[in-house]
């Protein structure tokens, strides 16, 4: 195969490894916060794209932006809302539901999907039809050979790798991220120590949210459309990536995501057929190695008390 | 205190009571038909086109004061799905006070459901479904058709395409039964034609990323993309086309000839090329009036490619009923016979398999509107299309 | 514990009750199962409300009133009886609504959702497994029967089995994951294989793609029952035999499941459901008994699954997505984990209140997940808790206000 449409796929594979990392490290950080799956996290996605949609046609509509002022008020838009619907549900559903078992929790969270999700298709005007999304990244190309790129894919994969580690580091040096590993590590303890459990756990759902809407803003911009199903797959293939690369750490999601970007890459250039199967052998792929390694490439260190 | 079970039969029989005593009284009688098509989700535009111009007609219908009964359109959506279409023309033929249908816009749901009809006796007039085999693959007597199929609107695209000089053809379609027809009526007249098709590439309707196939496509270089596909998936193709650097023509049939295509897919969609079984309204001799009388019920959508094809279904079905009665059977046998009737689209004449026959013709998205081909700007040499 | 009852009258109720408790258990059941014909059947939305309060009333009364939890009781103790009259209730609601397609068919569908969610049942509320595939393991077994229905041969009794059979076979594929994992890793698992299955059901071609695929219908005895009109000098629906068909294969999967949870499988996978250390220093092979719950439930979903596609005629792919999975869920969810009756109760809430209620027809997922929440939130053990095991009803000494 030519290595400029080579090297054009595995572009293609490492900047929807980067939109899967951002969803993954979302659900890390719930369940190592809370030892929770929030399935509504897909759909935050969703949300996140809508809102930034929504804005940019309010502000363009009051008053004529240039493109970056527009893109800037749309992923504040985006985050700001995301990162609210995520600490609404983890306040009024979550924290109530913490005690219940795993699968009453798993159902409300799915379904509190559900109601984001209708509530877009039904909120939005003609929320049922695909949006368009204005393209306000500059446009242009880069081509060398038969190799060409937008100049939007570079900065949004640069943007998202940016905010991953923006993430990484504010976990790990900031005092906010300190009081977050202190949570996931044993709430009770860190209770006793000082930390405010329930604004911290607050405070990481709308973290984690506010990361997937922003990547829902960066679909948008991407494929230049949004609908109110998109987020229905990502979620599971978020989820699918967190626990493959292990749930509680940082760096597993992010490997997992690749892992699974890299995968249906991996299926589409090298069937020669149709490019569908690429999610089929994923899955399975995701199957095959959660039966290997039950908990996560990265294992979750657990332990049960008897 | 009244214990539980004295509470229940209260309420029951006051249920029971109400059921009886609130029989409607009926004056004129009012005769149901039913609508179906896609009402929501990526292919609304023309599905909400279709339905507004059948119940414009139902509206002019009852408004006539001829008219010796009074009707009521049924509205369901099958959302271009082959299951929920299948359980609305279950719900839609099982109910015996739905006389006939105005039926589907998407081709999978319309072979989907033929076997339901059938079942049940429904008759029924299709409004927008291009697929040959609904009408020509079986042998029931209910199903019936007015607009045209993608024989003609494929072999036509044949012959165009290559006449402006294209030769070397890529084709996307998706794994629906539209998708495959496509395929196949398109390549079967394009060999005669002279055209060439350098690879095909099948994929589902609901796929979303196109940057594979667009890729591969890009090291084939071909002179057009030809999507057998509808709305949805030519607005996808359209916009990532640009992104991934593929410079070819883009054409397809009725599927993406739409209000959604122009909107979904921007500025990109200057100069694609569609082909469809209708005339622009302007060529009707009645489609001013149409048009003022659309204009005037105010609805919120345009009647799209095939409102006018609903509108004529419409009328159609209600003429029958008007003559023979509100009865199944006999409004199913009026229909069959269906030779030289004015509608709106022109003469109906239906042959042997229930279906009318029509022409196409070519057009092309210019300045946010599809125009009729020859009266374009590209006809008449003022644009140019790709790679001209 | 007793408490002394508070007023007379109350009392002198309660024991004629329980002199006629055979006569109670049948009016409750006839009582409850003509509300709900009559709720399918009804076509103005006034009479549906109207009904759906009524129903609401009497689930109130049956939780708060004494006489309410007593009357339940003495179904539970006679339930033999209760069930067999609720059977044989139920095959005539549908002989009187013989010749109504729609009635018909909701009636089916109900009755075959709510077998599926018994196989859920035994994997989640008996063995703690959680299946979030159960629309894919229904969907195989349509899409068996399709395939075998084309063969003239087979009886079709036997592509039920085997649709059972194959089902529970290609659930071996998850039973290793699913084995060793644990709460949402076994979610992740089940999630990630109906999406593969959907995903190549739609993307291959041999099973007929997205269109699906269309079924042959149910023949037992050379009788095609989609094609039976009539029955004697009556007109029926062909949808009459498939009702009575889904009611008897509900009956068939619920004495199943009944008497799996009273005998001692049923004990050993609570066991294993509640603690699984504990279960395996007693001695029970958790493996086993997971793999056993998981298999039998997904064979009694394929069988439902199987029946389901060749009342319709059909199958596609979509009625595999993770959506439907979620919808089989919540009806275990919302009519009481591991209750049966349960199961028929949510199924019929359902599937057929959005159908009568036109009104709400656009927003029917949207009230629908409100509902599953408010649920989970208000009521997590669902409309119809799952009835602990009491054996202290079964000698005589009866205690008040238990």
């Amino acid at each position: 195969m030519d290595l400029g449409i080579l090297a054009q796929q595995v572009f293609n594979g490492v900047m929807l490894g980067v939109i899967y990392a951002m969803i993954a490290v979302g659900f890390s950080l719930f369940f190592g916060v809370l030892d929770v799956i929030k399935f509504s996290h897909g759909d935050v996605v969703t949300v996140g794209a809508f809102s930034s949609l929504g804005a940019v046609g309010i502000a363009g509509g009051l008053v004529a932006l240039p493109p970056l002022l527009a893109l800037g008020a749309g992923i504040a838009a985006a985050v700001a809302i995301g990162g609210l619907v995520g600490s609404l549900i983890g306040r009024f559903l979550i924290l109530p539901l913490r005690q219940a078992p795993a699968v009453n929790l798993l159902l409300a969270t799915l379904m509190a999907g559900t109601v984001l999700r209708e509530a877009i298709r039904l909120g939005v005007p003609n929320g049922g039809n695909p949006k368009p999304f204005p393209a306000l990244l500059p446009a242009g190309s880069i081509r060398i050979g038969s190799f060409s790129v937008g100049y939007d894919s570079i900065i949004i994969l640069c943007a998202g790798l940016a905010l991953v580690l923006a993430t990484h580091l504010l976990i790990s040096r900031s005092r906010m991220g300190l009081a977050i590993r202190a949570v996931a590590q044993d709430g009770e303890v860190a209770r006793l120590a000082g930390v405010d459990f329930q604004r911290v756990v607050l405070g990481t759902f709308a973290l984690g949210s506010a990361l997937a809407a922003f990547a829902g803003c960066m679909l948008g911009l991407y494929y230049r459309e949004i609908n109110f199903n998109m987020g229905v797959l990502l979620g599971v293939i978020g989820f699918a990536s967190a626990v493959v690369g292990g749930l509680g750490s940082l760096l597993g999601p992010i490997i997992g995501g690749f892992l699974f970007a890299g995968v249906q890459t991996l299926v589409v250039v090298v069937l020669p057929f149709s490019s569908a199967y690429k999610d089929v052998i994923a899955f399975a792929a995701v199957i095959v190695l959660i039966g290997l390694f039950p908990t996560g490439l990265i294992a979750e260190r657990q332990s049960e008390r008897v | 205190m009244f214990t539980k079970r004295q509470v229940l039969f209260l309420l029951s029989s006051a249920v029971l009571f109400g059921d009886w005593v609130a029989s409607p009284a009926t004056a004129k009688d009012t005769v149901k038909i039913a609508f179906i098509g896609p009402l929501s989700g990526g292919n609304s535009a023309p599905g909400l086109g279709g339905r507004n111009s059948a119940a414009l007609a139902v509206q002019q219908r009852n408004a006539n004061a001829n008219a010796k009964y009074s009707y009521e359109l049924v509205t369901y959506d099958d959302e271009c799905k082959p299951n929920v279409g299948i359980q609305v023309a279950t719900k839609a033929a099982s109910d015996s006070s739905i006389i006939a249908g105005v039926t589907h816009y998407c081709s999978a749901v319309g072979i989907a459901t033929v076997d339901t009809y059938a079942r049940f006796g429904l008759p029924v007039v299709v409004w927008g479904a291009i697929l040959p085999e609904i009408t020509y693959g079986n042998d029931y007597k209910e199903i019936h058709r007015v607009n045209g199929t993608m024989i003609n609107e494929g072999k036509l695209a044949a012959e165009f395409l290559t006449k402006q000089g294209y030769t070397k053809f890529v084709m996307i379609h998706d794994t629906t039964d539209y998708g495959k027809g496509q395929f196949k009526y398109f390549s079967e007249y394009l060999k005669p034609a002279g055209g060439e098709i350098l690879a095909t590439f099948p994929v589902g309707p609901d796929q979303q990323d196109f940057t594979a196939e667009l890729t591969k496509i890009k090291e084939l270089k071909p002179d057009v993309i030809m999507v057998g596909g509808l709305t949805p998936l030519g607005v996808r193709l359209r916009s990532q086309m640009d992104r991934v650097g593929v410079q070819a023509q883009f054409a397809g049939v009725s599927g993406i000839m739409t209000a959604g295509y122009i909107e979904g897919a921007g500025a990109a969609v200057e100069g694609t090329i569609s082909f469809h079984n209708g005339a622009p309204l302007s060529k009707y001799a009645e489609g001013q009036a149409f048009m003022d009388a659309y204009t005037k019920a105010g609805f919120r959508e345009d009647p799209d490619a095939y409102g006018p094809f609903a509108y004529s279904a419409a009328n159609l079905i209600m003429d029958a009923i008007e003559k023979v009665g509100p009865d199944r059977k006999k409004v199913k046998t009026e229909l069959n016979g269906t030779k030289g009737y004015k509608a709106l689209v022109g003469e109906i004449n239906f042959d042997d398999h229930r279906q009318n026959i029509m022409s196409a013709n070519v057009y092309v998205a210019q300045s946010g509107k599809w125009v009729y081909w020859p009266e374009s700007d590209y006809a008449a040499g003022k644009k140019k299309l790709a790679k001209d | 514990m007793s408490s002394f009852p508070t007023s007379a009258p109350s009392l002198s109720f309660m024991m004629r009750l329980q002199r006629f408790p055979r006569a109670v258990a049948a009016i409750t059941v006839l009582v409850l199962l003509g509300g709900g014909a009559l709720l399918i059947h009804s076509d103005s939305q006034v009479k549906v409300l109207g009904m759906l309060a009524a129903f609401l009333l009497v689930f109130a009364l049956a939780d708060r009133s004494a006489a309410g939890r007593e009357i339940a009781a003495i179904c539970g103790d006679y339930s033999r009886f209760s069930n067999a009259l609720a059977m044989i209730a139920a095959v005539a609601i549908a002989i009187i609504f013989s010749g109504e397609h729609y009635t018909l068919l909701m009636l089916s569908t109900v009755a075959l959702f709510a077998t599926a969610c018994i196989g859920l049942n035994i994997q989640l509320a008996f063995a703690g497994i959680v299946n979030f595939a159960g629309a894919a393991f229904f969907v195989i077994g349509s899409y068996t029967a399709g395939v075998l229905t084309s063969f003239p041969g087979l009886p079709t009794i036997a592509i039920l089995a085997i649709g059972g059979l194959v089902t529970g076979a290609l659930g071996l594929v998850l039973l290793l994951p699913v084995l060793r994992t644990r709460g949402h890793y076994a979610a992740l698992v089940t999630m990630a294989f109906g999406l593969l299955l959907r995903t190549f059901l739609e993307v291959n071609d041999t099973l007929g793609g997205p269109q699906g695929m269309k079924i042959k219908g149910f023949s037992i005895f050379g009788i095609d029952f989609s094609r039976t009109n009539s029955i004697g000098p009556w007109d029926v629906s062909f949808y009459f035999p498939y009702a009575i068909l889904s009611i008897v294969l509900f009956a068939l999967a619920f004495t199943f499941a009944s008497r799996l949870e009273s005998s001692w499988i049923g004990v050993a996978l609570d066991a294993v459901r509640s603690d699984e250390t504990a279960a395996s220093v007693f001695g029970l092979s958790i493996v086993r008994w997971k793999a056993v719950a998981f298999l039998l439930g997904n064979a009694i979903i394929g069988v439902a699954g199987a029946v389901y596609g060749m009342m319709n005629g059909f199958v596609t792919p979509n009625g595999a997505g993770l959506g439907e999975s979620l919808l089989l869920l919540s009806i275990v969810v919302l009519g009481g984990l591991g209750n049966m009756w349960g199961a028929i109760v949510a199924a019929g809430i359902i599937i057929v209140l959005p159908e009568k209620l036109q009104a709400i027809q656009e927003y029917r997922l949207l009230i629908f997940a409100m509902l599953v929440l408010c649920i989970l939130l208000f009521r997590p053990l669902g409309i119809l808790p799952r009835p602990i095991r009491d054996f202290s009803r079964i000698s005589d000494g009866r205690e008040e206000g238990l």
